[in-house]
């Protein structure tokens, strides 16, 4: 037990917990914590630019490596800056402890210089929130925060500090092992869902983030190769299963493959696992797989049965689930037409694109280039639109956890933070940021903090001049009316490589489609700092397939008006 | 809509009763009424409340997503007073 500041015990809380770094920018309210940080040895502090980035980058690193990311802000505006980031990671099951400094306790709602009531205001977009009021609860409150971030369904877990509880002196003493219980998946509903699976016909392995929170692959791909059943990955499981395996079919949803569409609605079992029947994978909920039953595994109780009643439900781990049905699946089923059904779809209905008629650069080509020369081994993130739906599309993922986006909020300018986080988790990884000009425009400001920390990422912005997706949208359903979606960056408002330099980054342009490997190739090479590529591309290029919004999966579109599942007799 | 009655146990931590609340604002759940009350133990407070849910929309999703809260120690959905009464 030894005497010292409130301050210095919270240091030692968070290298005890494994903290090794924070993403964090100081201010009045937290000052105290920033004199201890400056002596730890074993954590680094990023000083970022913008407290969304410091958020951002503690998910990307989180989803990057699988352990707690943290990040730190004080009172006032620097916590509700970190609203969004904390909204995301909740509703993408994201293991991160955000700190927050806060007014002195004899200030707390006095209306106080830089208060804000960041736990009430958290409430709803965290798993728990704390609000420390004894200095020597500090090091039993990191523990449990850490633990409760990590533990069940990941999640955010704010810690809120008042300043001088930060100051006073007090005693540190180390906090005990906190104890998670983990929930053994029921023996009864493993024997239902393996004689379904035995007996099924049309049955899909529907695959969520959580096969990627539990660190599942392996398993997984143990499951379906003896079983030989197909497997869709939703966006939160881009990699969950490898992309080259024949079984995969790819992603199911409003922008998903024709077959892994098809598989869902077509199928007399769905497999769902670790997957929450997100309004974007399902359509409109009463047309969906109309004819499957269902066994519906997930660590959050409360997400069996939410949207689709669940004939098999399994609570438990994704990883002691597929553990469980390893050992209690013994008979594969008999997939023989189903697959000629699938596989007929498959070459009738390949993803694919068409060159812009204005003879700009198609963006799938680009997204398509960066994936095959930078290859699996790479960490992708991107932004929110349509090039995040490219970048789902049409990079080859292999590895769980190498491609990580904002999927349930959908926030726009998650990439360029969320690189920076991960490429600090895993610096001896390519990290790209695959981005759109409206994104980019919303998160640059920590390419600033990459160009100083020496963090090395690469931003290739898929420039179409627009808010594409929102344009796309007005395309098919506002009559073309192009209300406020131009962004004028083909005029070079901003110019994206001045603006790069002026970053202390290294800015490429590309513009044709003989200089795309080219230029790739080019930053691949740059190893002292950052990198930006303006791959300048046409803005009328739409994101397809398509379940429009309102809409049955039946009704997928291949391009404008041409439902082949809808409208053929397959 | 349809009338249930929930039963819990919260831990007397700070903020415990908003999030609790908060979780039925945005769960778009009605409330009609709301009691709170110590218990023997020091260290816990019983909740009474009585909710109003959509046709069809089952209690249990509720039930759960107030058990993932740390400071909810215990919730239940106590059956229909009224069809308790039409059973004794």
């Amino acid at each position: 037990m030894d005497t010292v500041t409130g301050a210095s015990s919270l240091v030692r809380a968070l290298e005890d917990a494994g903290c090794e770094v924070i993403f964090g920018i100081p201010g009045g309210a937290i000052l105290p914590a920033y004199d201890p940080l400056l002596d730890s040895v074993k954590i680094r502090h990023v000083l970022v630019r913008h407290e969304q980035g410091a958020g951002h980058a503690a998910s990307g690193y989180a989803q990057a490596t699988g352990r707690v990311g943290v990040c730190v802000a004080t009172s006032g505006p620097g916590a509700t800056n970190l609203v969004t980031p904390l909204a995301d990671a909740y509703m993408d099951s994201v293991p991160i402890v955000a700190i927050t400094g806060q007014v002195n306790r004899s200030m707390i709602g006095t209306d106080a210089f830089q208060e804000a009531d960041i736990r009430s205001i958290s409430l709803p977009i965290t798993k728990h929130a704390f609000q420390v009021t004894d200095p020597a609860d500090i090091p039993a409150v990191i523990a449990e925060a850490f633990a409760l971030a990590a533990g069940g369904r990941p999640g955010p877990v704010l810690v809120d500090i008042p300043k001088d509880v930060l100051a006073a002196t007090t005693t540190y003493t180390p906090a005990a092992p906190v104890a998670i219980s983990r929930i053994t998946p029921a023996a009864n509903e493993i024997r239902r869902a393996a004689g379904l699976i035995a007996s099924s016909r049309r049955p899909v392995f529907y695959i969520g983030g959580g096969v990627v929170r539990a660190g599942a692959a392996a398993e997984l791909r143990t499951l379906a190769e003896r079983t030989g059943i197909p497997v869709v990955t939703t966006l939160m499981a881009r990699g969950a299963f490898p992309d080259s395996h024949r079984q995969h079919l790819g992603m199911p949803g409003m922008h998903g493959t024709v077959p892994a569409v098809a598989a869902l609605q077509q199928s007399d079992l769905l497999i769902a696992l670790g997957t929450r029947f997100d309004d974007r994978v399902t359509g409109v909920l009463d047309l969906f797989a109309p004819n499957a039953a269902v066994i519906h595994a997930d660590i959050d109780p409360a997400e069996i049965s939410k949207n689709r009643k669940a004939d098999v439900p399994i609570v438990g781990d994704c990883k002691d689930v597929l553990v469980s049905l390893n050992a209690a699946v013994r008979r594969a089923p008999v997939l023989t037409s189903w697959w000629a059904y699938l596989d007929g779809l498959r070459d009738r209905f390949p993803l694919g694109y068409d060159w812009p008629a204005d003879g700009k650069l198609a963006p799938q080509h680009v997204i398509e280039r960066i994936g095959t020369l930078v290859g699996p081994e790479a960490i992708y993130t991107a932004g929110v639109g349509q090039h995040q739906m490219w970048a789902a599309q049409f990079v080859g993922y292999e590895r769980p956890g190498s491609f990580i986006n904002s999927g349930g909020l959908g926030t726009m300018g998650f990439a360029v933070p969320a690189a920076m986080g991960a490429q600090c988790g895993v610096p001896d990884r390519a990290v790209w940021a695959i981005d759109g000009d409206g994104c980019f425009q919303m998160t640059n400001q920590e390419l600033v903090t990459c160009a100083l920390d020496g963090i090395p990422i690469k931003v290739a912005i898929i420039n179409n001049g627009n808010l594409g997706m929102v344009r796309q949208w007005q395309n098919l359903f506002y009559r073309g009316r192009y209300s406020n979606t131009g962004l004028s960056t083909h005029d070079r408002v901003p110019d994206f490589v001045a603006l790069a330099e002026a970053l202390g980054c290294a800015g490429l342009r590309c513009t044709e489609k003989s200089e795309v490997d080219d230029v790739i190739m080019r930053a691949m090479e740059v190893r002292d700092r950052p990198v930006v590529i303006d791959f300048v591309v046409g803005e009328d290029a739409q994101v397809w397939p398509m379940v429009a919004a309102g809409t049955g999966n039946d009704e997928i579109m291949t391009v404008r008006g041409i439902k082949p599942l809808f409208d053929e007799d397959l | 809509m349809n009338r249930h009655e929930l039963s819990l146990v919260l831990r007397n931590a700070p903020g415990a009763l908003a999030r609790v609340v908060v979780l039925f604002s945005s769960r778009g759940v009605d409330v009609e009424s709301l009691s709170l009350d110590p218990t023997e133990r020091g260290d816990v407070s019983r909740m009474d409340v009585v909710v109003w849910l959509p046709a069809g929309r089952n209690p249990d999703q509720l039930v759960k997503q107030l058990s993932r809260l740390v400071d909810v120690k215990s919730v239940v959905a106590v059956a229909d007073p009224a069809r308790n009464q039409i059973g004794a």
